[in-house]
């Protein structure tokens, strides 16, 4: 079992009749397991095979190469399978309704199936995940992940189609997508990704999808440790405003809880290698009086029912405006994080709408955090969309003519955060 | 005040001050409100502290004559059993005497609740340390008058107690008794010039409680106090009994062991430590509450260790 570790960075005094309690909680994970301990895997790899895959025909190509990477990434003994996508779902390997335990075999196995792979029809992604539910479930007590590879917009089924599929689906396999090119839709990959606990990213050209396929399963392959939730216990009359993944990106898990009992909640946060995330809990309790100090939440990581590691928030009331009126600056950058994924995503929905006042105002404030909080990586991003006068102001001008690809490279990408550096306040 | 009017509660029976919620030994803060329960309790318009840890306890009363409560205390109890407990008394003659009882009583407390945490070190230099740390502490502390021209200083009576050991240091006036179902003894000897006295045969103890030197105390903590090193008592009992540690705004009014315990025995059999120590302060207000009182109870069971 692999060892967690918690740090709990936040200003816990608060000025008199305040009652909202923030913290930022960083877990880390060393990723150690005995062999012995290791969960036991199950890897599906869905690729779509609809016929805009084979437009130009490299693409789908790519697609099979790709995924004969990933499975030779696939170790002994694990489970896996392949699933085609189009308007329907139908299983490459194995055929038999089952999942194949990995095996020089079985993986030569895999690879000549990939290789009579065509394009060829729809697009029905909810189909293809239900079907990935039911290979699932014949190998159950394993810790489960899927990756996604589509290249353009759920079509042949309805968004209540693909809800009913993501709500059945919860908590059942983790999923990272794949958008290759610029046909498919951010959002509804997100939301895919979200609800299953999964990444979310956009591969520009075909050629860089074996590198990231790799990737994606040498990192499945690395998860010490499965079925670990947040779990938040709060004081009676105190309630979880948010709890929110920050990094390594935003996730909004506040509406993904389950109530463990009056006073406790888990939040569900899939496996772990070795790697760090940090989470931002925000508490409103009841204020007390001047000097009091409470426990406002305690965070801990549960595997199953186990507990691994914990952390405290503490509230303490005082009128010493030096203390309650310093923000803490882990608290303050993730704060501002969000908002930099928010007005990311607001600018882009409003720039689409034709609103482009909005979309100059929204996306100059998330340059100016962007460089605040020495976000390069979205700087950059952003540098695609708009013309940066002054950064320091937001002060920027929309680009006439933004690539497909620049901007939902930026819109995919906008809930990767960076943590606070030296420079960052 | 008669003891059926005590809220004599049992160990295990603890609650939380702020809820009433029912909770554990050694629990920091109430499983169900949050608030903090480690810390002294202010009742009775802040004239008084409480702390009830379940097997220890204890209580600082400003008494009915001082203005202001110049006792400090710290209590910790860990793994539901081993106790850390320090009590200072500061010194009125001298300035910012309350301050320098809460920093020494919070340094030494520090330094044995870090002891008490390593089963590999030795109590006896543990509480030695504790009361160096003390006196660098109130060497730190800055006076809130020059006139008189002391220094800020206190007494300090510090015990740890571990695996059915008692190890007890002190400087000062403030002191530690055992009691338990035979014996009632008197456990430190105050650093007075009435104990010199009686000591050295000059005085009868009858005449030393008469004496006007009684309260003048010959080692304290503080930045001009005598180059000397704390004394030490170490016991190991073998039958349950109880450690009882006070300043001397409770020993005045019942100086020998025996008068002590006989108060205690009064209480109903089985009375938790909290409900002992609050007895005792009530006893010494009843009594003129002349000055400062704080009294800690831990309740020791040598079995258990």
């Amino acid at each position: 079992m692999s060892a967690f570790t918690t740090e709990c960075y936040q200003n816990a005094y608060l000025p008199l009749g305040a009652s909202e309690v923030n913290a930022i909680i960083t877990v880390t994970s060393d990723g150690v397991a005995g062999q012995a301990e290791q969960p036991e895997a199950a890897e599906i790899v869905i690729i779509d095979t609809s016929g805009s895959m084979g437009t130009p025909s490299r693409k789908i190509k790519a697609a099979r190469q790709a995924t004969e990477v990933a499975i030779d990434c696939i170790r002994d003994g694990v489970a896996f399978g392949v699933i085609a996508g189009t308007e329907v779902a139908r299983a490459v390997y194995p055929t038999d309704g089952t999942l194949a335990i990995a095996s020089p075999q079985t993986r030569l196995g895999a690879t000549r199936a990939l290789n009579r792979l065509e394009a060829g029809g729809g697009t029905a992604i909810g189909s293809w995940l239900a079907l990935a539910g039911k290979l699932f479930a014949t190998v159950s007590g394993r810790s489960c992940h899927a990756i996604l590879l589509t290249d353009g917009e759920n079509q042949h089924e309805t968004d209540e189609d693909l809800d009913r599929v993501l709500a059945d689906l919860e908590g059942r396999f983790q999923c990272d997508c794949r958008g290759v090119g610029t046909d498919w839709k951010v959002s509804e990959l997100r939301r895919i990704a979200s609800a299953l606990l999964g990444s979310v990213d956009i591969i520009a050209e075909p050629t860089a999808m074996a590198d990231d396929f790799q990737a994606l399963m040498e990192a499945a392959m690395g998860k010490a440790t499965g079925n670990v939730s947040l779990r938040v216990w709060t004081p009676q009359g105190a309630s979880v405003a948010f709890v929110r993944q920050v990094a390594p990106t935003i996730e909004e898990l506040t509406g993904r809880g389950v109530q463990v009992n009056p006073l406790t909640a888990d939040y569900p946060t899939a496996t772990w290698g070795r790697e760090s995330r940090d989470y931002h809990v925000c508490i409103n309790v009841a204020p007390r009086e001047i000097g009091d100090e409470m426990l406002a939440a305690r965070v801990s990581l549960v595997e199953g029912e186990e507990p691994r590691a914990q952390a405290l928030i503490k509230a303490t009331w005082t009128d010493d405006r030096q203390l309650s009126t310093r923000i803490n600056r882990e608290v303050a950058h993730y704060t501002g994080q969000a908002e930099l994924a928010e007005c990311i995503q607001q600018g882009l929905e409003a720039r689409k709408d034709g609103d482009l006042g909005t979309a100059t105002f929204k996306l100059g404030r998330a340059v100016q955090l962007a460089t605040e909080s020495g976000n390069d990586g979205t700087m950059k991003l952003l540098q695609g969309v708009v013309q940066v006068d002054d950064a320091a102001t937001g002060t920027v001008r929309l680009k006439h003519d933004i690539a497909a690809l620049d901007e939902m490279s930026l819109d995919t990408r906008s809930t990767s955060t960076v943590r606070v550096g030296p420079g960052a306040t | 005040m008669s003891t059926e009017d005590l809220d004599v509660t049992t160990q295990g029976d603890l609650s939380c001050p702020s809820c009433g919620a029912p909770r554990q030994p050694g629990d920091r803060f109430c499983e169900r409100c949050g608030a903090r329960l480690d810390e002294p309790q202010p009742t009775d318009g802040d004239l008084r502290v409480e702390l009830d840890l379940g097997n220890a306890a204890a209580v600082s009363d400003q008494g009915l004559v001082h203005h202001r409560n110049e006792d400090s205390f710290h209590l910790e109890v860990t793994d539901g059993r081993d106790v850390v407990v320090v009590i200072c008394d500061g010194i009125s003659s001298a300035s910012a005497g309350n301050v320098a009882a809460r920093d020494a009583a919070k340094a030494a407390g520090t330094v044995l609740s870090r002891a008490i945490a390593d089963p590999d070190s030795d109590p006896r230099d543990a509480i030695v340390e504790g009361i160096k740390a003390a006196v660098e502490a109130v060497i730190q502390v800055e006076w809130t008058t020059r006139v008189k021209r002391v220094d800020p200083s206190c007494t300090l009576v510090s015990a740890l107690c571990r695996n059915g050991g008692i190890t007890v240091g002190w400087v000062g006036d403030s002191r530690a008794y055992w009691f338990d179902a035979d014996d009632a003894s008197q456990l430190t000897i105050d650093d007075s010039f009435a104990e010199e006295g009686i000591a050295k045969g000059l005085l009868t103890p009858e005449q030393a409680a008469k004496s006007p030197f009684l309260h003048s105390i010959t080692h304290w903590v503080g930045p001009d106090a005598p180059e000397r090193p704390p004394r030490l008592v170490e016991l190991r009992p073998e039958r349950p009994g109880r450690l009882v540690l006070c300043t001397d705004g409770l020993w005045n009014y019942a100086p020998s062991a025996r008068e002590l315990g006989g108060l205690i025995d009064a209480l109903p059999p089985g009375a938790a430590p909290a409900a002992v120590a609050r007895s005792l302060a009530d006893m010494a207000n009843d009594r003129g509450g002349h000055d400062n009182i704080t009294v800690a109870v831990v309740d020791i069971d040598p079995s258990a260790a």
